[in-house]
């Protein structure tokens, strides 16, 4: 015990690697908030930059790039409607209407204290529960993940605003362009037309960037005239009454967040827009409606995905089974410094583990401390005339969508998904459930068909499978549930319930 | 005095001045056909800062993912062949001309160094209910279809070396793809699949853990790192004509390389192969360095394709017949 609190202060008393967290943290947050910058191309590139380095320095700079970059995505999302990162995506459905509403300053601060408790939350499941979580993550069968995937597709219901055929048209779009390329199982070429540039398909974080970035420019551009809104910030640090209303939600989000994360091939993207949908699914009665500025709506994808770093690193140290693409990173980062990552790691080095999740809350308190300084300039943004911001943002859009791939291909995608986006929602197409698809596309695809390959192709031993699980069992019933409660047969069933209350606009 | 010093510049300038036009002058671009974090990313990012000091410039690797290495061996070739933009790959264009994938094989290019080998071994999940890789193929044959294996689509060691093996056995399994060998150990570890077989350095600390264990070893020698494991061609000595056989890496220049950028190239990779650094790392994950280059390169090179080629077009898995492309059956 001693050992261990040891290990997990080693960070903290050094001064060296105290700063490398911090620079991390500080770099990270602007890594994530341009788009395009993610933290995965980040810290591979710290793979070959710190490989002389100590393995203790090297983790320290990487953890911090981590966790600050999952926060800094929620940054532009918030400001601009540009997620970062992709796990920020669910964050400026209501986010960046709270800017428009001269609240920048209060949604940025109420995002970054909520990221950090997430973020908290995550570390100490990591910290006393990882053994057990990475066994449960590796009950999940392939049908599971196709059951989840299910549960996913159907946020589309929570994502499409207005019009719910609107919303699964723009859905199954995204479908569509996710199965572009190599067939993952089989290598056959899908939609390809013989161009060997679209057998690694279409960049997703392109499809983002154009539709997010690119799409909302052009929105802007027809109001040009238009003042720029001004920010009020009286308030950053959010209210402490504030974060106990929405401590029992962040707590089940960052739950969502944590089992997401920990869940090898799935990462911060679903779990915010899962915890996303959850919060729309339990709060009965926002001050504000969702999508027109909800703190719940911020409150519930921020908790997330930091959670999901937790989560992440959970099979990773117990297993060497990497959570997402960072953590995939970071394997090969430690096999580099001689380490050999694996389920042996955490018996031969427990030191490394306590170290880990030293670095990780001290990264969290630094995002905490950077996160809320700074915030007034970051405002000003905003503020800035069209002229100027819509520019920059093009400018920002195409820089973000070379550099994913350093692809000028990729540049094109996006500009031509920037376009298609404009008309979407110049029409009243929400372009969010055409990226759920996209992100939801492979793993939907790929489970699917080894599920049900792993059952002799026979659709009766699938459904066995399903029943005689409780996990699968589980993940059926709310897949059942929540598709029927989006049904009027569920508003029929429920009227003699709902005497007083008038349902959900969603239903 | 002054002229003496005055010719003495003048000869520093003279000798210095070759020397500046040597290989290389700038920064060298390596082109990492699989993803960050992977096996192929993490051997280049061990072996290329030890070639850098030879060679005195940087090697900026970055990745280049995309069907299977394709695109990144498709890109390179499209590279003047100046020596300043490498392949950094795995064994994967090989199999480029069977499966499809294009015209392209490392036929293409100079190698500039075989750095490593990887050896196969047959893992399963600690419930399946045999230990050895006889009692394996037994139970399969009285359960056919039932007993499930992990691939990472066609054309990968997976899949090859189940269509090694049945090839000269009779071996009826339900074949379930994966992404990668990764992911695959990870459901073999949920149960999802019951064998599959992989890279030493992927299963080695699982096995080491308790966690999977180990059936067979594809090669025609004990390995140092599962000593108690015997290879295959001790019970079965057919498999002796595909082996040694394993998944490589290796580095590459686009044919038409000057010879001057190709020799330093060679010496600065030797050097880093040599690392006693590097070394260590790779015998931990289970890899074998190889180090070869030239006409000894070459020779591996066409010895895993004809294998390899031929093994999956028997299997029913190659579009285009190796014979198309001239590939000798092995």
């Amino acid at each position: 015990m001693i050992d261990a609190l040891q290990n997990l202060t080693i960070a903290w008393f050094d001064p060296s690697l105290l700063m490398l967290v911090a620079l991390g943290t500080f770099a990270g947050i602007y890594v994530g908030a341009i788009p395009g910058l993610s933290v995965t191309m980040a810290v591979s590139i710290l793979i070959s930059f710190t490989f002389s380095w100590d393995v203790y320095e090297a983790l320290s700079l990487m953890v911090g790039i981590y966790m600050g970059g999952v926060y800094g995505g929620s940054r532009t999302a918030i400001l601009l409607n540009i997620p970062g990162a992709p796990s920020a995506i669910a964050t400026a459905l209501d986010g960046y209407p709270l800017a428009q509403k001269g609240l920048a300053g209060e949604a940025i601060g109420l995002s970054t204290t909520m990221s950090a408790v997430g973020g908290l939350l995550g570390i100490l499941v990591l910290a006393f529960a990882a053994p057990a979580v990475s066994e449960f993550a590796l009950t999940f069968q392939p049908r599971d993940y196709m059951l989840l995937a299910i549960l996913g597709i159907l946020l589309v219901g929570s994502l499409s605003g207005e019009s719910l055929t609107k919303g699964i048209f723009a859905g199954a779009l995204g479908l569509l362009i996710g199965t572009v390329g190599l067939d993952p199982l089989t290598a056959q070429e899908r939609f390809t037309f013989g161009v060997v540039e679209l057998w690694g398909g279409i960049s997703f974080v392109a499809v983002m960037i154009g539709m997010f970035g690119v799409a909302e420019a052009l929105i802007q551009l027809r109001e040009l005239e238009m003042a720029a809104v001004k920010q009020t910030i009286s308030r950053i640090v959010p209210r402490w009454s504030d974060v106990r209303k929405y401590l029992p939600l962040s707590l089940q989000t960052s739950a969502i967040g944590v089992l997401i994360g920990a869940l090898p091939g799935t990462g911060g993207d679903i779990a915010a827009l899962m915890a996303y949908d959850h919060a729309k699914r339990v709060t009965k009665d926002p001050d504000v409606p969702f999508g027109e500025g909800a703190k719940e709506g911020l409150v519930a994808p921020e908790t997330a995905n930091n959670a999901a770093i937790g989560g992440a690193f959970i099979p990773m140290i117990t297993l060497g089974i990497p959570g997402d693409a960072v953590t995939a990173i970071i394997i090969g980062a430690l096999f580099i410094h001689g380490l050999n990552p694996g389920p042996m790691l955490m018996i031969e080095k427990p030191d490394m583990f306590w170290f880990i999740v030293g670095a990780l809350l001290l990264a969290n308190v630094f995002m905490l401390i950077f996160g809320l300084t700074g915030i007034r300039i970051f405002t000003r943004i905003v503020e800035m005339p069209r002229a100027v911001l819509i520019p920059l943002i093009l400018m920002l859009s195409i820089v973000g969508a070379f550099a994913v791939n350093n692809s000028i291909t990729d540049v094109y995608w996006m500009l031509g998904f920037g376009i298609l986006g404009y008309f979407m929602k110049l029409y009243g197409y929400q372009v969010g459930p055409v990226i759920l698809g996209v992100i939801l596309s492979r793993l939907i695809d790929e489970n699917w068909r080894r599920a049900i390959i792993s059952d002799q192709e026979s659709l009766p031993r699938l459904f066995q499978g399903i029943v005689t699980s409780p996990l699968s069992l589980v993940l059926f019933i709310a897949v059942v549930l929540i598709f029927v409660s989006q049904t009027p047969l569920w508003a029929a069933l429920m009227k003699p319930f709902r005497t007083k209350r008038t349902p959900p606009p969603d239903a | 005095m002054n002229r003496k010093l005055m010719g003495a510049v003048v000869a520093a300038i003279l000798a210095a001045a070759p020397a500046l036009a040597e290989f290389p002058e700038k920064d060298l671009q390596g082109i990492v056909m699989w993803g960050a974090g992977g096996s192929t990313d993490t051997v280049m990012r061990s072996v290329t800062p030890h070639a850098e000091e030879v060679l005195g410039s940087d090697v900026i690797i970055q990745n280049m993912t995309g069907g299977v290495g394709a695109i990144a061996t498709k890109y390179v070739f499209a590279q003047k062949p100046d020596g300043y933009t490498l392949l950094l790959g795995a064994e994967n264009p090989q199999l480029y001309k069977v499966m499809g994938l294009g015209e392209l094989d490392y036929s293409d290019f100079i190698p500039i160094n075989v750095l490593a080998r990887g050896v196969p071994v047959i893992v399963a999940n600690n419930d399946a209910p045999f230990d050895t890789f006889t009692e394996m193929v037994d139970y399969v044959s009285a359960h056919p279809n039932e007993v499930k294996f992990g691939t990472t689509g066609p054309g990968g060691l997976p899949s090859t070396v189940t269509a090694m093996l049945s090839s000269k056995l009779e071996l009826p399994v339900t074949e379930v793809p994966y992404d990668g060998d990764g992911p695959a150990i990870t459901a073999l570890q949920s149960g999802a699949i019951h064998v599959v077989p992989v890279v030493m350095g992927v299963a080695i600390e699982h096995v080491k853990a308790g966690r999977v264990k180990p059936i067979a070893l594809i090669d025609v020698e004990p390995n140092p790192l599962m000593p108690d494991l015997p290879p295959i061609t001790e019970e079965y000595p057919d498999f002796a004509t595909y082996l040694p056989w394993g998944p490589f890496f290796g580095v590459f220049v686009k044919k038409g390389t000057p010879d001057e950028a190709v020799e330093k190239l060679k010496e600065a990779f030797a050097a880093g192969a040599e690392n006693q650094e590097f070394k260590d790392l790779m015998a931990a994950r289970g890899y074998s360095i190889m180090n070869i280059s030239g006409d000894e390169a070459v020779q591996f090179l066409e010895k895993y394709q004809s294998v390899t080629s031929w093994l999956v077009h028997d299997a029913g898995i190659a579009k285009t017949s190796p014979e198309e492309f001239d590939i000798p059956r092995p």
